[in-house]
């Protein structure tokens, strides 16, 4: 394989490209899934030839035409999101896959399905429990969604397709990993944004066209010659569906890098790898109900059990302060965040918990509370 | 709130008047519970294991009424504020808010606030469930930061309405047996009790013959005129949500099944004049200002059916399962599924059928839905609903807009205006309908 010496370019012009690829794309002849939250099974579609596609809102723009569709009580992203959908921009997606992960993600699907019909879509019951029965309950559910999307193209997927789908998309999570691993240095050899762009771009193209853009930027990240940034206070981002890298830019324009993130779009989705097991299908039960931290699923245990992976990454990359940018009416996150700040506190993490809506709109406001926490880090 | 006059338009059901002494009794014997050494659980409503605690002598505390009662009684801001004190967003469910907010403060001060019926007693385990929504779970963790007693959750799955029932039903209802038989270990372990099948499974039938005549009830109020009002509609679920399995409940609904056959068979209605028939078709009830629906009695407009607190779907015992909790978790299958078959076939929308069901055998002429700021569950969807129901049934729609608890998203006048121009929509299409 020649690896290129753009990668980073590469995932910026992808990233801005996102949907006219995918368009693309659907008029080649691909199917392309749309699919929300880090809990949809992408294995399963990419076992398939079928390109999945993360919806994503458009932080940039008020939602201008949801309102008549979509109650102003629900998470903006998902409003933002579907706004997107109702003015025709996800027209090429050929079928829509929603895992039941949040209250929004159980109501979703009839909505959009009212007003956009598509000619495939499917509603996965992901167990908000953990446990051995969690795991047998999501391998039945699974299997009917492979059933289903087999019926959609017209053949089975074979063990072996399978089995190389898992491996293909562990590969892009190691390869993800290594990636993070420079972001330990100290100035950091690659940016929170451009991070969040290579991650921005990996979810609207096939994942093995995303490995191979890792492998470019993980040897643009060696080659470089200067650091992207100088030493700054290193913070940790916390939060739920925080797809723009607009967000994390604005934070390091602030004056910090941003070394680490816990957010579904990031290091939540692909931090742990899907675990080899005679059952494939059983592997990736497990995964989606063990591996994945978001706070809609029910994790015993106090908060220094339930958020230290939280603080070992805050060590690890030797962070200094806590941002929980949290999207209001996500009741997962906002029930959680008390306790968790108080916890990074008494382990003595600043904390900065902000509640916005999904704009930069209001990117003057952000700006300011991003600087005056920023400045009491340095 | 609808002043007096608005009050006295509409005829209540002395049913409903018992509800209050009921609940205050129930709180009583909570703590009477606490001081005796039994142990006293918070619970979340419908969480589909009420049967197995009042098998246990576990005492329930449902930590939701709580919420709507201190909203009723206009008790609720300083633990909605206590709440968002803490950290809590003030868009977290009110019932949330208002609970947490009185754990802290009882944290802080180290006992319960004064507040109706005694507070919540301190609990000795706090038993989430994933039915409805999510907060259902999370509440009781962002708990943990109060109390220290054990926490136990468990999933209650609701099927996808696009499925086939058929195939999905043995895992479906394993899982749910599954869920159940963990909580008992729980609770064996907790309680140091075993659990009685035997006494399970009388519990069990008992509660299903009250929910047949709370469900018989409700069929009665097909009546024209309608024999309950929507505030009494508000109150006679309390006993089945929160007594469930009690000799008193079974006694609560068959004596409500009388007084409306009662009526019906009189003629009596709760309002002298009824014009409109209307249905509570989304979101839960505005607690803190409930006198709002004597306002739309007192312009003949009464509600022969609502969508927030429903009797059970009917279902039958089958004589073939002995094992309570495999009866239970079955009993969930088939309550969540009811519409399913009949939604497949029309408007591919369990809630949407559920409404479309109603409207013919109950004469309505119009919907209402309160979009609640802090409930996701019960608003988003709400314009979806009537959107979809468009395609089957032309109806007036009103949504109106506040909170569960908070006062403070309400306005009362403009709450008013807007049932005003409502009705007169309701009005005009009904006349346009005669006319063509």
């Amino acid at each position: 394989m020649t690896i290129s010496s753009r990668g980073l370019e590469r995932a910026w012009e992808l990233y801005q490209d996102r949907l006219p690829y995918a368009r693309v794309m659907a008029s080649q002849g691909k199917k392309v899934i749309g699919y929300f939250c880090c809990y949809t099974p992408v294995e399963l579609m990419t076992a398939l030839d079928l390109v999945p596609y993360r919806i994503g809102g458009r932080i940039d723009e008020p939602v201008k035409e949801a309102d008549a569709y979509l109650e102003t009580c629900v998470c903006s992203y998902v409003r933002s999101a579907f706004d997107l959908a109702i003015r025709g921009e996800y027209d090429f997606l050929h079928g829509l896959v929603v895992p039941h992960t949040c209250d929004a993600m159980w109501r979703i699907l009839n909505i959009w399905k009212l007003h956009r019909p598509l000619d495939y879509t499917y509603f996965i019951e992901v167990p908000h429990m953990v446990g051995p029965s969690s795991c047998q309950f999501l391998e039945q559910e699974l299997k009917l969604f492979k059933k289903s999307l087999e019926q959609l193209v017209g053949r089975k997927v074979t063990d072996e397709a399978l089995r190389d789908a898992i491996d293909t998309h562990n590969r892009a999570r190691a390869l993800l990993q290594e990636i993070y691993q420079y972001r330990k240095a100290d100035p950091p050899l690659i940016s929170g944004t451009e991070i969040a762009r290579v991650l921005a771009a990996g979810r609207g193209i096939p994942v093995e066209e995303f490995n191979e853009l890792l492998l470019q930027v993980i040897h643009d990240i060696r080659t470089r010659e200067s650091e992207p940034c100088g030493k700054k206070p290193r913070v940790l981002i916390y939060g739920g569906e925080v797809d723009d890298p607009a967000i994390i830019e604005l934070i390091e324009e602030c004056g910090a890098a941003v070394v680490m993130d816990d957010l579904c779009t990031g290091s939540r989705s692909f931090w742990e790898l899907v675990k080899p097991q005679e059952n494939a299908m059983e592997s990736l039960a497990a995964h989606y109900i063990d591996d994945i931290r978001c706070p809609r699923t029910f994790r015993p245990g106090k908060p220094d059990e339930r958020f230290l992976y939280l603080v070992d990454f805050a060590r690890e990359f030797n962070v200094q302060g806590v941002i929980l940018y949290l999207y209001r009416f996500c009741d997962g996150h906002a029930l959680e965040a008390p306790s968790l700040k108080a916890y990074l506190n008494r382990e003595g993490f600043p904390v900065l918990h902000l509640e916005e809506e999904y704009t930069l709109l209001t990117k003057g406001q952000l700006r300011t509370r991003f600087q005056a926490f920023i400045e009491t880090l340095s | 709130m609808a002043d007096d006059t608005d009050k006295k338009k509409e005829k209540r059901t002395q049913s409903a008047r018992n509800v209050r002494p009921l609940v205050e009794s129930m709180y009583l014997r909570a703590h009477q519970a606490r001081e005796q050494g039994q142990k006293v659980a918070y619970c979340m409503v419908m969480s589909q294991y009420d049967e197995i605690l009042a098998a246990m002598d576990i005492v329930p505390v449902w930590t939701e009424n709580y919420g709507g009662l201190c909203a009723t009684l206009g008790t609720a801001q300083p633990f909605l504020e206590k709440a968002e004190a803490e950290g809590y967003s003030n868009l977290i469910c009110g019932y949330a808010r208002t609970g947490i907010g009185f754990d802290a403060l009882r944290a802080e001060i180290g006992e319960a606030p004064q507040t109706p019926d005694g507070g919540m007693p301190m609990p000795d385990m706090l038993l989430g469930s994933s039915i409805g929504c999510d907060t259902r779970f999370k509440w009781y963790q962002a708990l943990g930061h109060y109390m220290d007693v054990p926490i136990y959750c468990i999933d209650v799955i609701v099927p996808p309405v696009n499925r086939d029932l058929y195939e999905i039903k043995d895992f479906y209802v394993k899982y749910q047996a599954e869920q159940l038989r963990g909580l008992v270990k729980f609770l064996e372990k907790t309680t140091g009790s075993r659990l009685d099948p035997d006494r399970l499974m009388s519990i069990i039938h008992r509660a299903e013959e009250a929910r047949h005549w709370w469900w018989k009830a409700q069929q009665l109020c097909r009546a024209i005129p309608a024999p309950m009002s929507a505030r009494d509609h508000f109150n006679i679920f309390v006993p089945h949500h929160f007594m469930i399995g009690e000799e008193a409940t079974l006694d609560f609904y068959k004596e409500l099944y009388q007084e409306l056959k009662d009526r019906v068979d009189s003629g009596i209605g709760v309002v002298d004049n009824e014009q409109y028939r209307l249905l509570f078709a989304g979101g839960l009830p505005p607690w803190h200002s409930m006198g709002i629906f004597s306002y739309f009695g007192s312009l003949g407009a009464v509600f022969p059916a609502q969508l927030a607190y429903p009797p059970p779907d009917p279902f039958t015992i089958p004589d073939n399962i002995n094992d309570p909790i495999e009866l239970m978790a079955l009993r969930s299958f088939e309550r969540f599924t009811y519409r399913w078959e009949q939604a497949h076939r029309g408007c591919g929308d369990f809630w949407v059928q559920h409404i479309l069901d109603l409207v013919p055998d109950f004469n309505i002429d119009g919907l209402v839905m309160h979009g609640v700021m802090s409930c996701r569950a019960t608003s988003m969807g709400q314009i979806y609903y009537q959107q979809a129901v468009q395609k089957y049934a032309k109806l007036r729609t009103l949504f109106i807009g506040s909170d569960i608890v908070d006062i403070r998203t309400y306005s009362e006048t403009q709450t008013k205006i807007q049932i005003d121009n409502f009705l007169e929509t309701v009005e005009t299409h009904r006349s346009n309908k005669v006319r063509n």
